[in-house]
């Protein structure tokens, strides 16, 4: 390998993502019980491992290896989101997982970041200052196509989470103010057809954040409940296994979804506030990536990652402070579950790969 | 690209400002909430203070009992909720959906008691399914219990859930909201002294309300138990008394006429208060209230009776008071005198030539019909006030009647009409508009033995929580002692020289009495239906003559003669009081 690679190599950045996924491990041991490797804690212990070993095992290939191949992997992806749809098993009302026997796998998450591969492989081999409106449709195709193939599992959290992946991708690719127009117009018709195909529940959820406290004991008490764990955690938060709120149970989903309202309720608006920073410093070493890339290709997959890291992050954390509706998106490198956290250290190494290759031929 | 920078920095900004606004600014208010959350506040019941008599005889005391409650909010299916409770605990239906029904529109959290004192059936029902009905939860509460049963039941009083009106009104200090307190008699009267402090449990409490019992109690504040309160009562000779009413309709009272302590106080028929311990149903509480006896009713004090002819020991005072009884003063007696018209009657043959002690002990009618005749109206009422009929006598319980005292001016008042001369004559024998409570008639009594000082009846004897000591008013009143002494010699006569008070005499005490027949209706009337409204029987007493230590009233509704149906019942209590002394 290059010398430059290996000098090249961001530690400040990787120290970001250990440390987020320490606070979240340990934020994932104060709220559930035990420390075994069966628990969520030790189980989250041991995706880190799994989490890192991608990490540096893809660091070590060029992404152009990926964006070369990945017809063939787009097409894998498809096939492991079809055969969710036939083996797959369901949790919480969303049949999106596969059983691998040890562990189960949600083949959508990975599925985001073949999908950032291909469209950003696409669009960068258009040279004009602008797509067509052909550009423009296969791109939709390459990221909407998955995109059913998740709505029909009914999980629509994940699915959500596609929709800035080509909106970003796009815009940098160069699109015509008609046609943002165009696809604006799209989203403003598709609107209130994807309102009334949404399941009673959902649109509860919607109407809630508009509206929280007309049904407090209702479809409102997951967000009240979060509410108060982030309120009582006040300045310096209550401390390691203290919070009422996630170890009592009134903190739906604490250890996943929610993980947030835990850590803001432990440990307050200080360990809030230190997460939002080490997002916000992440967020600034994609941007820097992104600026400095090498290629085209290589600036638009990682915009396309900061997009889709940002979209989760905001969406996650606006929902646990009582922004956004309750949607089940995990926030990243934080909450327990291994399919989440594995694709972002593949997203991050990703990332990591184009900033050491940035001058590398 | 650098366009995206903006955003970005705007949707950190908002994330965090939304923090600030949680954390820093609302963070003291959802702190309390995450407190309201997890903690669960169990109030602890103190017991009332026990009720003893003047030998430490306990007349109330507590037992301890469990109390099932339901916690509405930690309802999560209410149908399957109240399915167990009514075949598990066999606990009606209805009568639990009503009560939801009113919790909800109360909009208060309070724990909802479905039933009480749980037997160890329930008990075991109940911690079997602890986890499953987290909404279902078992508290210790002290029941108060009275030991006695009916004994003294009028005057113990018992004690009820607070209502609210009483609560508005302030009533008691200490109550709020389902607690319990005194609702009659001494348990309402010195409610302050009884009632104790509750303590309260604070418990760690999870997500669906189950109790977290790896975690000892967060806080706990031991109930203190209420101050004890002694009573004047003397519990043997209480129940002598409620022996000797067994059956009857009617109220006895004894009492020190020295000091007005209260030694025994009796009305019948009686109730157990241990019915109100518990929350009494309406089906019970509905029985005790149209029972055509009104068994709740104390006839010692909440009721006025006319007093018949005790009556004429008040009108001896008035008479000697005015100058019109001399030494020498003497009426015929031949059994029926006219005034204004009209034939008033007395024994049969009459009683010939009478003076005041031997009118007084034979209860001469004639004599003290010429008496009220030349009295008049005014000085008659103006007497029965300086004995104190007509008002309250301030003994400490609720509910006292005052009695009417007849004259012009009450006449005027009340029916607007003048008083008319021939009223003045039923008045002088204890009939007509007059009335008085057996209390009223044995503090006047107490007064001609004690030498004219009208006590104070009273039954509180100390309290351990009371740190002043209660002075009860005695007035002396400006009846002259040669006067007090004809009319005792009068009430001597009656009980022991061929009196009508000679079933209540006792060899070698000086038992000195008045009888009183109080007529309901015209001897015409009781001759045509026999047995029905028969005359209500008095008598009035005390002894000795020469050292008055019990003062006696014994009232028997619809009883006969006062001879006859009262003196006996007088004497068991003397007989019982100086028993006792042996």
């Amino acid at each position: 390998m290059d010398r430059r690679v290996l000098f090249g190599f961001d530690w400040l950045w990787l120290l970001t993502l250990l440390a987020l996924s320490g606070i979240g491990v340990i934020a994932i041991w104060s709220t559930t019980d035990g420390t075994s490797l069966d628990s969520y804690f030790g189980k989250q212990l041991i995706y880190l491992c799994c989490a890192l070993f991608v990490f540096f095992a893809l660091l070590y290939f060029n992404y152009h290896v990926f964006s070369d191949y990945i017809v063939f992997i787009y097409a894998a992806g498809m096939i492991m989101l079809g055969l969710v749809l036939v083996i797959g098993i369901s949790s919480h009302g969303n049949k999106s997982w596969i059983d691998l026997g040890i562990i189960t796998f949600q083949p959508s998450e990975v599925m985001k970041l073949i999908v950032i591969i291909a469209l950003a492989k696409y669009y960068s081999r258009h040279e004009g200052e602008y797509l067509g409106i052909k550009e423009l449709f296969i791109g939709g195709l390459i990221v909407y196509v998955p995109v059913f193939m998740v709505v029909m599992q009914r999980d629509l959290g994940t699915a959500v989470t596609y929709l800035p992946i080509y909106g970003v991708l796009s815009c940098l690719a160069g699109i015509r103010k008609k046609h943002l127009l165009l696809l604006l117009v799209i989203v403003v018709i598709a609107t209130p057809i994807a309102w009334f195909s949404l399941q009673g529940y959902q649109r509860g959820r919607i109407m809630n954040v508009i509206s929280p406290s007309s049904d407090p004991y209702g479809l409102g008490y997951q967000s009240r409940q979060s509410e108060i764990a982030i309120g009582s955690g006040r300045l310096l938060g209550k401390g390691f296994k203290q919070g009422s709120q996630g170890n009592l149970g009134f903190l739906p989903a604490r250890h996943t979804d929610f993980v947030f309202a835990v850590l803001a309720e432990e440990r307050g608006f200080v360990g809030s506030v230190l997460i939002l920073g080490l997002f916000l410093f992440l967020s600034y070493r994609l941007f820097r990536t992104a600026r400095e890339a090498k290629d085209k290709i290589g600036m638009m997959i990682v915009a396309g990652v900061l997009g889709l890291l940002l979209f989760h992050m905001t969406i996650n954390i606006g929902m646990v402070e009582g922004l956004l509706p309750i949607a089940g998106i995990p926030l990243p490198f934080v909450s327990a579950g291994g399919s989440s956290l594995v694709t972002y250290y593949a997203a991050m190494s990703l990332c990591m790969g184009i900033w050491i290759r940035r001058y590398v031929n | 690209m650098n366009l995206f920078c903006y955003p970005v920095l705007l949707i950190f900004l908002i994330l965090g400002a939304r923090l600030w606004q949680l954390q820093i600014i609302q963070g003291a208010e959802y702190a309390l909430k995450a407190e309201n959350n997890r903690v669960r506040r169990i109030e602890l019941i103190a017991p009332r203070g026990m009720i003893l008599d003047r030998n430490n005889e306990v007349l109330a005391e507590h037992r301890s009992s469990f109390t099932v409650l339901l916690y509405r909010e930690s309802i999560t299916d209410p149908a399957e909720t109240i399915r167990f409770l009514a075949e598990k605990l066999g606990i009606n239906s209805e009568d639990v959906e009503l009560k939801l029904r009113r919790s909800r529109e109360s909009g208060l959290y309070r724990p909802i008691v479905v039933k009480e004192e749980a037997g160890i059936e329930d008990i075991s029902i109940i911690e079997a399914h602890r986890r499953d009905h987290p909404e279902i939860q078992l508290v210790p509460e002290p029941l108060r219990s009275y030991k006695n049963n009916k004994l003294a039941a009028h005057l113990l009083g018992y004690i009820g859930e607070v209502t609210e009106e009483e609560l508005d009104k302030d009533l008691f200090p200490s109550a709020h909201s389902g607690s319990l307190v005194g609702q009659s008699g001494i348990e309402r009267k010195y409610n302050e002294l009884l009632v104790g402090q509750n303590g309260e449990r604070l418990v760690l409490v999870d997500s669906r309300g189950r109790e977290v019992r790896e975690v000892d109690p967060l806080d706990e504040r031991i109930p203190i138990t209420g101050g004890a309160v002694w009573l004047t009562l003397d519990l043997e000779l209480q129940s002598v008394a409620e022996e000797a009413l067994e059956g009857k309709v009617g109220a006895i009272v004894a009492m020190n006429p020295g000091n007005g302590e209260i030694l025994a106080m009796a009305s019948a028929p009686s109730f157990d208060p241990n019915a109100f311990s518990t929350r009494l149903s309406y089906k019970d509480w509905n029985a005790l209230l149209e029972d055509p006896d009104h068994p709740l009713q104390n006839r010692c004090i909440q009721n006025s009776y006319a007093p018949g002819s005790i009556f004429k020991l008040i009108m001896a005072a008035a008479g000697l008071e005015s100058g019109f009884l001399g030494e020498g003063t003497f009426v015929d007696c031949e059994g029926t005198a006219v005034y204004y018209g009209r034939v008033f009657h007395c024994v049969k043959d009459g009683h010939g030539r009478i003076g005041l002690e031997n009118a007084i002990a034979k209860s001469c009618n004639i004599f003290f019909y010429e008496l009220g005749r030349r009295l008049g109206i005014s000085r008659i009422a103006e007497h029965a006030a300086i004995l104190g009929l007509g008002e309250k006598t301030g003994i400490d319980l609720p509910g006292e009647r005052s009695g009417i005292v007849p004259s012009p001016e009450w006449k005027r008042r009340t029916q607007e009409e003048p008083w008319f001369l021939g009223e003045t004559i039923p008045v002088s024998i204890g009939q007509g508009a007059l009335s008085a409570t057996p209390l009223q008639i044995l503090r006047a009594v107490s007064a001609f033995a004690n030498g004219g000082i009208l006590v104070t009846p009273h039954l509180l004897y100390s309290a351990e929580k009371s740190e002043v000591n209660q002075e009860w008013p005695k007035p002396q009143i400006p009846v002259s002692e040669s006067s007090l002494r004809r009319i005792r010699e009068g009430m001597w006569r009656s009980v022991n020289h061929a009196g009508t008070g000679y079933n209540a005499a006792i060899p070698g005490l000086g038992i000195c009495g008045k009888t009183g027949t109080a007529q309901i209706v015209s001897k015409e009337t009781q001759k045509r239906v026999p047995g029905v409204a028969d005359d209500h029987a008095w008598f009035a007493g005390f002894s000795t003559k020469e050292n008055p230590e019990i003062a006696v009233v014994v009232f028997v509704e619809h009883g006969g003669t006062g001879g006859a149906a009262a003196a006996p019942l007088a004497r068991k209590m003397f007989k019982a009081f100086y028993d006792k002394r042996k």
